[in-house]
């Protein structure tokens, strides 16, 4: 039958004879394009409208529909998931070695925590490679290596949409809160295995989408999408739209499932008061994305109907601010969804690092919990500008009094390293620097929360300054510490500490020189989306993009090393930081079941000291009736 | 001890940093500045700045102090003392209510009061505005048409056919903002979202396809494109492939000179009319 010449070669053994079938990836590509054609070619024979091109605007739509389809199908789901559906047997068997499990469906939290880190760090070096593209043209202040502006336009939209949708709301959340908050809380997996399973291959299906949108015409919204000039692009612009669903849609799964897990799946002992704080910041977002993702996906659902029908709901003669208030209700809290994480990480590694107690560890909590809910007041401080005069006020009101909560993860930073026993370990240093970057981002920020103030530096570079330095200043720094602080937990071996640093200092210097200088652009009356400018500004911008091009550098330079790391770093011992939360009460890497049995937390997790008391404990007499096979218990398998 | 080094450090440098501050003030943050309402923008950042200053000096060294102080040397095992403080209400206290106080400082000062003077400088009625100039701006894709209704004159131009934006100093001005396109009626899409920016004077408006929307303004340099770049009219919200050349010139003249322009501009539009 079909279902059993579809088990990919490697997991079957030789003497069935069957045909060997191609790499789950491969074969989701190949089913992708089989979806695409098939379902193009039939929108074309019924479209009414003769005369099209082969891929017309709606065929381009229900053929990327077919398409990701079968890409899911083709990585995996079709026997783990859809057959069984169906009453088949299950055929699927998952690997739980080797580094092709990471190439294939799978419902390990751990494999799928890296998948998502892998497809960030994808996202991450194209839409920086298109930055530093960027960064070229603006070196002169007209055209030079894009060859019209709207080839400009569309690659200043890719490098956001990618950067938002694929990165920074991939990395963290996806990323180290499937890996890790399953682990941190005691459980021994999450709430939705399989759903995330599949959940974390619509990341790839939506970076390409995003990426080869100009296939279909150049697009020169950004990543924001504005109508009415979106539906006066071209085609492209559908695959904006349907990139940006299948990245939000796999979000929108991370989310539910991280609610879900640190809910429902807290070990014995695991209660609210002694929650990790990186699991609180995972709630707390995961709350923000079930209420806000569907806002906007609902938002580009219509916007995209806007296009393909028309229905004049964002035109003239419809009701332009519409768009803009619908996609800053999300665009907002979308910020906070990146930052909130980077905010629960700072503390979660610094009382590790510092070996001293987690400081006013209730107003940290009280801190991500109040970001969250004043989140989704002030969107319209991205409108001031636009907005009628009477809602100023209102709006910077609120924009001003989330600096407050924000304020508390620092205060418990602060009190925690004071008089700490600090170990300025790679990680350690990365912390700080972002906690810099993001103050810079912050209390520049105090400037545009002024609605007058606002009003001269809105969509300028200063703005650009602003957001890169408050994204890149949380989720980048705080990521790649989050990568040095848990390698030795997911490789098992140890980075380099010299280059870790130097890379660190390299990233830290060229990141504020070039950035720096992005205020003094906008100040200086430089605006944004603009591939040629007055001639004034090209001096600056010019050694702007020089050192770019290094902060580029510096990047590649620390993936480098963590991948040497990962395969070549020194071994590691279980828990080289003394950290006290249970993901470090394991073997490194981790079973497949993450513990032998399922933990039992006994004391604070944040209390250090001469007199600390134990915080974990694995029950004796579980240990040894689990001693038998911990591979076979509880797993969905054969 | 180190309570007491780290406040000595943080005055100290917060004293360098405020005239820092004053250098970059009396150089002007916004570099130009030749509104009314950029004055008021100005010395609203000016103030945010004074305050932010110790701030940032504050956080930032608490960074560079724990580094410099509380670290232990690689590879050392520190004896840790029985417990630490896991909180003191001294230093929670203060944060809190310190990080309201200022955030409703900021509130009342500047943005409440430069917004109520914001205002009531865009008040109709106000004195000033009652003899404003009006200039009807029409943007579209992508050009800023501008047109002198009490001078009767429907678009102004200079010499090369460029849309040119000249206004005497010192007396109100009126713009009416609009996007829309005067060539293209027919073709819903067409009016996109543009952005009234002018650098020099500190403020920009979006213009919002079919609404009509207008500010005051009152220029108070006489100055030129030529003589600095940042006096121009700029479109600041991206409208598709010509944005960045979406710009025109401003000058901003004497009134007899502007009185010369406008006779100017009667005898080209009687010419080509
Ligand atoms: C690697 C270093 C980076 C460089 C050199 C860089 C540079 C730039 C530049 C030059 C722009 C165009 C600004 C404009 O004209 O509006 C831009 C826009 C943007 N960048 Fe970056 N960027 C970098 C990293 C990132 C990261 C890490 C993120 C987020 C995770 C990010 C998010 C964005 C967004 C959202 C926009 C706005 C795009 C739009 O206007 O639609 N960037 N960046
Ligand atoms: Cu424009
Ligand atoms: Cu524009």
């Amino acid at each position: 039958m079909a279902q059993t010449t579809m088990v990919p070669a490697a997991t079957r053994a030789p003497k069935a004879g069957k045909r060997n079938v191609m790499p789950p990836v491969l074969r989701g590509f190949l089913w992708a394009a089989i979806g695409f054609v098939v379902v193009n070619t039939f929108v074309d024979i019924v479209d009414p409208f003769r005369g099209h091109p082969f891929v017309t605007g709606p065929s381009a739509t229900f053929g990327w529909v077919a398409a990701v389809i079968g890409w899911l199908l083709g990585v995996g789901v079709w026997e783990s998931v859809a057959l069984p559906l169906f009453g088949y047997k299950d055929r699927w068997h998952e690997k739980s070695t080797g580094w092709r499990r990471y190439f294939e469906y799978s419902t390990d939290h751990k494999v799928i925590g890296l998948q998502y880190l892998g497809s960030a760090m994808g996202g991450f070096l194209i839409a920086g490679a298109v930055a530093m593209l960027m960064r070229i043209q603006l070196m002169s202040d007209h055209l030079t290596i894009f060859h019209y502006p709207s080839n400009y336009l569309t690659a200043v939209g890719i490098h956001g949409t990618i950067m938002m949708f694929s990165v920074a709301n991939v990395a963290l959340l996806g990323g180290f809160g499937n890996y890790m908050v399953p682990m941190m809380i005691g459980s021994r997996s999450t709430a939705f295995p399989k759903l995330s399973g599949i959940s974390v291959w619509l990341v790839p299906a939506g970076i390409l989408t995003v990426l080869f949108s100009p296939l279909l015409g150049a697009w020169t919204t950004g990543w924001r999408g504005y109508e009415p000039l979106a539906s006066q692009d071209a085609n492209g612009i559908l695959y904006y739209y349907l990139g940006v669903a299948a990245l939000t849609m796999s979000t929108f799964i991370v989310g539910l499932n991280m609610v879900t897990t640190v809910m429902f799946r807290r070990a014995q002992g695991m209660t609210w008061s002694r929650l990790p704080l990186f699991a609180w910041g995972q709630l707390t977002v995961g709350l923000l994305v079930l209420i806000w993702i569907p806002e906007i996906q609902t938002t580009f659902v219509l916007a995209l109907l806007e296009k393909l029908v028309p229905f004049n709901f964002f035109a003239a003669t419809g009701s332009v601010m519409s768009y803009l208030e619908l996609f800053w209700l999300f665009g907002h809290p979308e910020v906070y969804m990146i930052a909130v994480p980077a905010f629960a990480l700072w503390n979660e590694i610094i009382p590790v690092m510092s070996q001293k107690s987690l400081f006013a560890r209730d107003w940290a909590v009280i801190g991500l919990v109040f970001v969250m809910m004043l989140s989704g007041l002030v969107w319209a401080h991205h409108m001031f500008t636009n907005i009628r005069n009477s809602e100023l006020l209102p709006f910077s009101f609120f924009t001003e009094m989330i600096s407050i909560p924000t304020g508390f993860a620092y205060m418990a930073a602060i009190g925690t390293m004071w008089k700490g026993k600090i170990r300025l370990t790679t990680p350690m240093l990365l912390i700080l620097m972002s906690m810099f970057n993001f103050l810079i981002g912050g209390l520049t920020g105090v400037l545009l929360a002024d609605p007058m103030v606002n009003l001269q530096l809105h969509d300028t570079f200063y703005v650009v300054g602003h957001f890169h330095y408050t994204v890149i200043g949380s989720l980048v720094f705080t990521g790649l510490a989050g990568v040095y602080y848990w390698l030795p937990k997911m490789s098992g071996r140890l980075y380099n500490e010299f280059w870790g640093k130097f890379l660190s200092i390299v990233l830290f210097l060229t990141f504020n020189l070039t950035f720096s200088q992005f205020f003094l652009l906008g100040l200086h009356g430089m605006n944004r989306w603009v591939p040629a400018y007055p001639q004034y500004l090209q001096p600056m911008n010019f050694e702007v993009s020089i050192f770019a091009f290094f902060l580029g550098a510096s990047f590649l330079g620390h993936f480098i090393h963590i991948f040497w790391a990962w395969a070549k770093g020194a071994k590691a011992t279980e828990n080289p930081w003394n950290a006290r939360t249970p993901e470090w009460f394991t073997t490194s890497p981790p079973p497949r079941y993450n513990f032998p049995v399922e933990p039992e937390i006994v004391s604070s997790l944040y209390i250090y000291g001469s007199k600390q008391p134990v915080s974990v404990q694995f029950p004796a007499e579980q240990e040894l009736a689990a001693t038998k096979d911990p591979q076979d218990e509880g797993g969905p398998h054969e | 001890m180190d309570v007491l080094g780290f406040g000595i450090v943080w005055v100290v440098l917060s004293i360098l940093g405020e005239m820092g501050v004053r250098v970059i003030i009396h150089n002007d943050p916004m570099y130009y500045t030749a509104s009314n309402i950029g004055l008021m923008v100005e010395s609203a950042m000016d103030f945010l700045i004074v305050v932010l200053v110790p701030i940032f000096i504050f956080v930032g060294l608490t960074l560079v102090w724990s580094m410099i102080r509380f670290t232990v040397k690689r590879g050392e095992t520190p004896t840790l003392p029985e417990k630490f403080a896991r909180s003191n209400k001294w230093f929670v206290g203060s944060w809190v209510i310190g990080s309201i106080g200022i955030n409703l400082l900021f509130f009342l000062h500047p943005t409440a009061s430069a917004t109520e003077q914001f205002f009531a400088m865009e008040n109709p009625q106000a004195a000033a505005n009652k003899q404003a100039i009006i200039v009807d701006v029409t943007a579209r894709q992508w050009e800023w048409i501008f047109s002198y209704p009490q001078y009767g004159l429907t678009q102004t131009l200079d010499a090369n056919g460029q849309d040119q934006l000249e206004l005497p100093v010192g007396r109100s001005v009126k713009f009416v903002l609009r996007s829309y396109d005067p060539y293209h009626t027919y073709d819903q899409y067409v009016d996109v979202i543009h952005s009234f920016w002018v650098p020099s004077w500190g403020i920009k408006e979006d213009v919002i396809p079919g609404e009509a929307r207008s500010i005051y303004i009152t220029p108070t340099k006489i100055t030129s494109f030529a003589q600095n770049p940042m006096s121009r009219v700029q479109c600041a919200e991206v409208c598709g492939p010509g944005h960045p050349w979406m710009e025109a010139p401003l000058n901003v003249v004497s009134s007899s000179q502007f009185a010369k322009w406008i006779q100017y501009e009667k005898k080209l539009q009687s010419g080509l009319g």
